[in-house]
């Protein structure tokens, strides 16, 4: 077994004291930063997102396996300089709109795409439209996605996306939501490009988006 | 004619009685946004403009359901509850207040806000304002959520006292209230009693942040609880052990006083599902929750007559078996626009052994944003299945919600009345 595969498998055991020990023991016998998320973490993440899919895997198990991942990426990161710097899946602005509190699944939604490659820019909860708008021209995000638990918060989701239009950023970025009351017919009639019914789907809604 | 009490208990028995039963504000999650009452209020004529709703559920901001309303849309069923709220105050002492939607109501004296400068109110536990906030609305919100108040956790140090500030033997004060209240509710009116004590939830994500708490100590934050039940689960065991202890020693001592004046019981509010699907496995279930909603259940239904009612949100079809095996006799909301929850489905593979206490409506979609024609269509559909053969009563699936519209609402009660009569 190499390191790879037992950080893999830290990974999906939850096993963050591990995989940041397997991180650190790699690191030292010279293997590159890089090479660890083709190798390990994107792979693991994989496998916690198949296993999510088919009901082997639920909330605590999800949440202690991306703790793991990110006891792992938190040293790996910062090494990412110069052409040893992975090349990002893409950037994603994050967060759940404005009036609603509510962060657990928009947590989980975005240590899923980090540990998918993607650079996440977080804005937390209670995010207005304008914020939104500024962290996309601030990043040059790619993607935009958005989370509401609350029927009565769920509409500023299309506020989100009519900002976007009048900032004339509407055509740089795919917009995608998800939370609980939140359907695909709803993204549709919103005009969101996307949608994803749990963490794992948004990660797979995030890789379709950017592949069109 | 049937009292609303025979009705209730009719149903429970899975029998069918004259119509389907219903509950609006027995509970926490059987309730209705503030606003919308007084709305609701307003269109039936009971009050004139302008006069306030008390808001019995600072948390949610649910709305005080009184006599003639109950009246009015045909309630079956009362709540018996504890005497402070969520965040630590007592329903008393009223005082006017406003919500963002401009809807006068009256708040408890303990209900002390503060505006934080993004335009958010900020409420603090037992209304004392020298402490954190506990709480928070976001500005032109509808509701608190808990602010989380996390101390530094050493794993090496964990102590479950930390956890259970919150349980401990329950107060001569409470048992007085208890006895006096089922006392008051069962003779002055006909209605059956939904009571909820307190104690007997393990793990309620809403109660784990403490918001009624000065100074919380223990595992607080909402991510780390969930975390904790795979990482720290001996530790989560030990606690649940010592919490369910006290929560039997105080059920006999309730149950001294208020006897089988109560029909059902509000065991568990632990949310175990979420949109697809439950939020933890059958095993982990089996593992750290159902050992001690055994415990609860058999000492009910060894000692007393009330029936045992469980609330989880979400998917959780998988995990029915076990909270029927566990000894619930009662689940709510029974959220059918999550996975694998449709109506008839559950019906037909549980409605002999459970009753179902809600999914009358969508108040995720049809309730908010449907035309009053599909909110007719599926509430009757919804009384038509569930309510076959008893074992049926009739509520929204959890509380109804602000802004939705009052037609909506209406053509809900309207067509409970019409759909609602047995033979179904």
């Amino acid at each position: 077994m190499s390191i790879f595969d037992d950080l893999q498998q830290a990974i999906i055991d939850g096993n963050s004291p591990l995989a940041k020990d397997l991180t650190e023991k790699g690191l030292s016998e010279g293997l590159r930063p890089a090479e660890f998320f083709p190798k390990a973490i994107i792979p693991s993440m994989n496998e916690v997102g198949r296993r999510m899919r088919e009901c082997e895997f639920f909330i605590p198990e999800v949440l202690i396996a991306a703790r793991a991942a990110r006891a792992s990426t938190d040293i790996l990161r910062p090494l990412l300089v110069g052409d040893e710097a992975v090349s990002s899946a893409g950037t994603v602005v994050c967060g759940t709109v404005k009036g609603d509190l509510h962060d657990i699944g928009k947590n989980i939604v975005a240590m899923m795409l980090e540990s998918a490659g993607f650079e996440i820019v977080d804005l937390g909860v209670d995010v207005s439209p304008e914020k939104v708008v500024e962290a996309v021209r601030q990043h040059q995000a790619n993607v935009v996605a958005m989370s509401a638990l609350l029927t009565t918060t769920m509409v500023n989701m299309k506020a989100v996306i009519e900002a976007l239009a009048s900032a004339g950023l509407r055509d740089q970025v795919k917009v995608m939501v998800g939370g609980a009351p939140v359907t695909e017919a709803w993204a549709r009639s919103i005009g969101a490009d996307g949608y994803g019914k749990d963490a794992s789907a948004a990660v797979e809604t995030a890789r379709s988006l950017l592949a069109a | 004619m049937m009292t609303s009490r025979e009705r209730v208990h009719l149903a429970l028995e899975h029998k069918e009685p004259d119509r389907v039963p219903l509950d609006l504000g027995a509970s926490a999650v059987t309730g209705m946004h503030v606003d919308t009452v007084y709305k609701l209020r307003q269109a039936l004529g009971l009050d004139q403009p302008g006069t306030p709703v008390k808001v019995t559920e600072p948390y949610q901001l649910l709305g005080e359901i009184k006599p003639d309303l109950m009246e009015a849309v045909g309630i079956d069923v009362v709540g018996l509850g504890k005497t402070a709220t969520l965040f630590g105050f007592k329903n008393e002492g009223w005082k006017p207040w406003t919500t963002f939607e401009g809807t006068p109501v009256l708040v408890p004296e303990g209900f002390n806000t503060e505006p934080d400068p993004n335009g958010d109110i900020l409420m603090y536990p037992e209304g004392d304002q020298s402490v954190p906030p506990s709480g928070r609305m976001p500005k032109d919100g509808f509701y608190f959520d808990a602010i989380v108040r996390q101390p530094p956790i050493d794993d090496d140090k964990l102590n479950v006292q930390d956890n259970l500030e919150e349980f401990g033997p329950i107060a001569a004060e409470d048992l007085e209230y208890f006895r006096r209240e089922s006392e008051r509710l069962y003779t002055e009116t006909d209605k059956a009693i939904l009571a909820n004590f307190g104690g007997t939830a393990f793990g309620d994500i809403a109660l784990v942040p403490a918001p009624w708490l000065k100074h919380p100590k223990g595992i607080r934050d909402i991510e780390e609880w969930y975390v904790s039940t795979k990482t720290r689960r001996d530790h989560v065991y030990r606690i649940f052990e010592r919490q369910c202890e006290i929560a039997l020693s105080n059920l006999e001592k309730i149950f001294q006083v208020v006897g089988n004046r109560v029909t059902a019981v509000f065991v568990s509010g632990t949310d175990f599902g979420q949109q697809n699907g439950p939020f933890i496995s059958n095993k982990s279930y089996r593992d750290l929750f159902q050992p001690f909603h055994k415990q609860v259940n058999n000492w009910i239904h060894k000692n007393t007559q009330w029936k045992s009612f469980i609330h989880s949100c979400g998917s959780v079809r998988a995990l029915l078996p076990d909270f029927i095996e566990a000894g619930f006799e009662i689940i709510n909301p029974v959220q059918c626009s999550a996975a694998g929850m449709a109506a008839e489905e559950l019906k037909q593979e549980f409605g002999s052994r459970v009753t179902f206490w809600g999914g009358g409506v969508d108040t995720q979609r049809t309730l908010p944003f449907g035309t009053s024609e599909e909110v007719r269509q599926e509430v009757c559909a919804r009384l038509k299945t569930f309510g076959r053969g008893g074992g049926y009563v009739f509520n929204t699936t959890h509380n109804v919600q602000a802004r939705v519209p009052l037609e909506n609402v209406k053509v809900m009660y309207e067509t409970v009345r019409k759909c609602g009569q047995y033979p179904l």
